[in-house]
C-alpha cells in the first residue's frame, strides 16, 4: 500500500508537504474537554452512521477505526506518519479516526474538536488539498448539524480556531535561511500578517531537520479562500528566498558536506534518529542542487525511519536495536535508489 | 525541556542565532519567545496567549452555562470554551480576548447547510441503532431506542 509520503509525483525538495484542516462541533454536544464518557459514545457513533449513510465515492473509501482498537505503538506510529495529532495521541478513550487507504485523508473524532477533517499531501498542493477537505464537510454536514454563530462562524473548542475553523500549513525544507539567518525576519513579517513559521522535528533537541511549518494564525474574519490565497504567496516568496541562498553558499564546501552525509547513510551501522535527520536534511538540499539524484525519498525515510514506524516494522523494543535496523533500513534504501 | 528564560512552560521554539560566526542556541516558550521579538514561534503562542490574558481577569459572579454547566473561570482556567452554547452565555466577557485574538469578530467565509431536516435525525438514530445492534452493544442500543421513541412520540403530539 502507497502512502502519501509516497507521491512521487508532487514530490519537492523545498515545499515538502500541504495539510489543510478544518475543526468542526457538533451542536448539541458540550465540546470534548467537558463531554462525559457517555456523549463521547454518542459523537463516536453518529460520526460512524453518517459516514454508513453517504453512498459517496470519497466517502465510501474511507475506513472507520476506534481508537481503542488501536495498539499502543501503532498509535504512536501513526503520529510519526503524521496521520494524528500527539494530542490526539496522549489518550484513546472515546476517540475514532476514520481513515483514506494512502492515510491523505484522516477524520479525528473527539481530539480537541469533535471533529477535525485533516488532508495531506505531498508537495504544494494546498487548492486540491482544500477542496477535499470542503468536500468531506459538506457531506458531514448533510447528516450532522455544526456548531454555527453568524458572527463568529464555526465555534471550536478554542476561540483561536473559531471563524472558518481552518489551518493550512505546507512544510517547508529551508536549510539555507536558516543557516543564513533570515528566518527570524520571515517569521517577523509573516507574523504580522498573521502567518506564522515553526520549526517542526527536533524542537527542543539538538536535530536540525530545517523543516519548518508555515500557517495561517488567524480563522476568523479570514475567508478560507483568502487564507489559502494568502499562504500560497507567502511560500512562494519563501521558496524564491530560500533558492536565492543558493547563491551565497560556497558550492564545493556544501557538496563536501552532502556526499559525506551520503557516505555515512550508505555506510553506517547504527544510525540514531537524530543523526538520521541531519544527514537527511542535507541529501534532501543535495537533490535540489543537483548533487543527488532525484530518485531519493528523504521525508518517506524520515518517517518510516521513526522510533515506533521501525518498532512496528521489526518489533525492536531497546533503543541500541533500533539503531541497528534503522541503519540497516536506510542503507538498503540507498543501495535501491543508488541503482534506480 | 523547560524554557530557558522563565523555566515555567515546555520550550517549543528552538533559535540558533548566527553572528561573528558564532551559533548561539537558545529553547524558549511561545511567550518568551515572543517576548524576544523573535518571529519563529510555536503555533500554540495563542493559545498560550489567550489563557494567560483571561486568566487575568476575575469573573464578577458565578454565571453559568445552561447547557453545560462551565463557569467563565473554569473556561479561563484551561482556556477552552465548554460548549457551543458557552459563546452565548459569556459572549460579553469572551469578544475582547477574541478581538485580541483575531484582530475581527465578524466571520467571514463558508457558512453550514443548516436545513437539515428534523425527521431525518429520527432515520439517523435508527442507523444508529442498526450499528450498535450489529456490534451487540445492547446497553447503548436501548438508549438509543429510548430516544427514538420519545422523539417519534413527540412528533405524534
Ligand atoms: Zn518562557
Ligand atoms: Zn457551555
Amino acid at each position: 500500500m502507497s502512502n502519501w509520503y509516497s507521491d512521487k509525483e508532487n514530490k519537492n525538495c523545498v515545499t515538502v508537504s500541504t495539510r489543510i484542516r478544518l475543526a468542526r462541533n457538533l451542536s448539541d454536544l458540550a465540546f470534548p474537554s467537558q463531554m462525559t464518557n457517555e456523549a463521547r459514545e454518542e459523537l463516536k457513533l453518529r460520526m460512524k452512521s453518517a459516514i454508513k449513510q453517504n453512498n459517496s465515492p470519497l466517502i465510501k473509501s474511507l475506513k472507520y477505526i476506534d481508537m481503542a482498537d488501536v495498539p499502543e505503538n501503532e498509535i504512536n506510529a501513526m503520529v510519526e506518519r503524521h496521520v494524528i495529532s500527539p494530542e490526539f495521541a496522549r489518550t484513546n478513550t472515546g476517540k475514532a479516526i476514520i481513515l483514506s487507504d494512502d492515510e491523505s485523508i484522516s477524520i479525528m473524532v473527539g481530539e480537541e474538536d469533535h471533529i477535525r477533517i485533516q488532508v495531506i499531501l505531498a508537495g504544494l498542493c494546498l487548492e486540491k488539498a482544500y477542496k477535499t477537505a470542503q468536500e468531506l464537510d459538506s457531506i458531514l454536514n448533510e447528516k450532522l448539524s455544526f456548531a454555527f454563530d453568524p458572527k463568529l462562524g464555526y465555534l471550536t473548542e478554542c476561540p483561536t480556531n473559531l471563524g472558518t475553523g481552518l489551518r493550512a500549513s505546507v512544510m517547508m525544507h529551508l536549510p539555507l535561511l536558516e543557516s543564513t539567518g533570515q528566518l527570524k525576519q520571515i517569521g517577523d513579517s509573516v507574523g504580522k500578517i498573521g502567518f506564522t513559521v515553526r520549526g517542526i522535528y527536533g524542537e527542543g533537541s539538538k536535530a536540525k531537520s530545517s523543516l519548518y511549518q508555515i500557517s495561517n494564525q488567524i480563522t476568523l474574519g479570514l475567508s478560507e479562500e483568502n487564507a489559502i490565497k494568502n499562504l500560497s504567496q507567502i511560500v512562494e516568496q519563501i521558496i524564491e528566498k530560500e533558492r536565492k541562498a543558493e547563491g551565497y553558499i560556497e558550492k564545493i564546501v556544501l557538496e563536501d558536506k552532502i556526499l559525506r552525509a551520503k557516505g555515512v547513510l550508505e555506510n553506517c551501522r547504527l544510525l540514531t534518529s537524530e543523526e538520521m535527520m541531519n544527514l537527511l536534511s542535507l541529501i534532501n538540499l543535495g537533490i535540489r542542487l543537483g548533487i543527488i539524484n532525484s530518485e531519493y525519498e528523504t521525508i518517506k525515510l524520515l518517517i518510516e525511519a521513526g522510533p515506533y514506524m521501525l518498532m512496528k516494522k521489526y518489533g525492536t523494543s531497546t533503543p541500541e536495536e533500533r539503531d541497528i535496523k534503522r541503519a540497516e533500513y536506510v542503507r538498503e534504501q540507498f543501495e535501491a535508489y543508488r541503482k534506480a | 525541556m523547560k524554557c530557558e528564560k522563565c523555566g515555567k512552560y515546555e520550550a517549543t521554539t528552538h533559535i540558533h542565532t548566527l553572528s561573528n560566526g558564532v551559533v548561539s542556541e537558545k529553547y524558549l516558550c511561545s511567550l518568551c519567545a515572543e517576548d524576544e521579538g523573535l518571529g519563529v514561534t510555536h503555533h500554540n503562542s495563542i493559545d498560550l496567549l489567550f489563557s494567560s490574558l483571561l486568566g487575568d481577569i476575575k469573573p464578577k459572579e458565578t454565571k453559568k452555562c445552561t447547557f453545560c454547566g462551565a463557569t467563565f473561570s473554569q473556561i479561563t482556567e484551561k482556556g477552552k470554551v465548554g460548549c457551543a452554547k458557552c459563546y452565548e452565555a459569556f459572549r460579553s466577557e469572551l469578544l475582547p480576548y477574541i478581538k485580541r485574538v483575531h484582530g475581527s469578530t465578524e466571520h467571514v467565509g463558508n457558512v453550514p447547510n443548516s436545513s437539515i431536516p428534523e425527521m431525518d435525525s429520527v432515520a439517523q438514530l435508527r442507523e444508529e441503532l442498526n450499528i450498535l445492534i450489529k456490534e451487540e452493544n445492547y446497553e447503548q442500543a436501548a438508549v438509543v431506542r429510548d430516544k427514538i421513541r420519545q422523539m417519534e412520540a413527540e412528533s405524534n403530539e
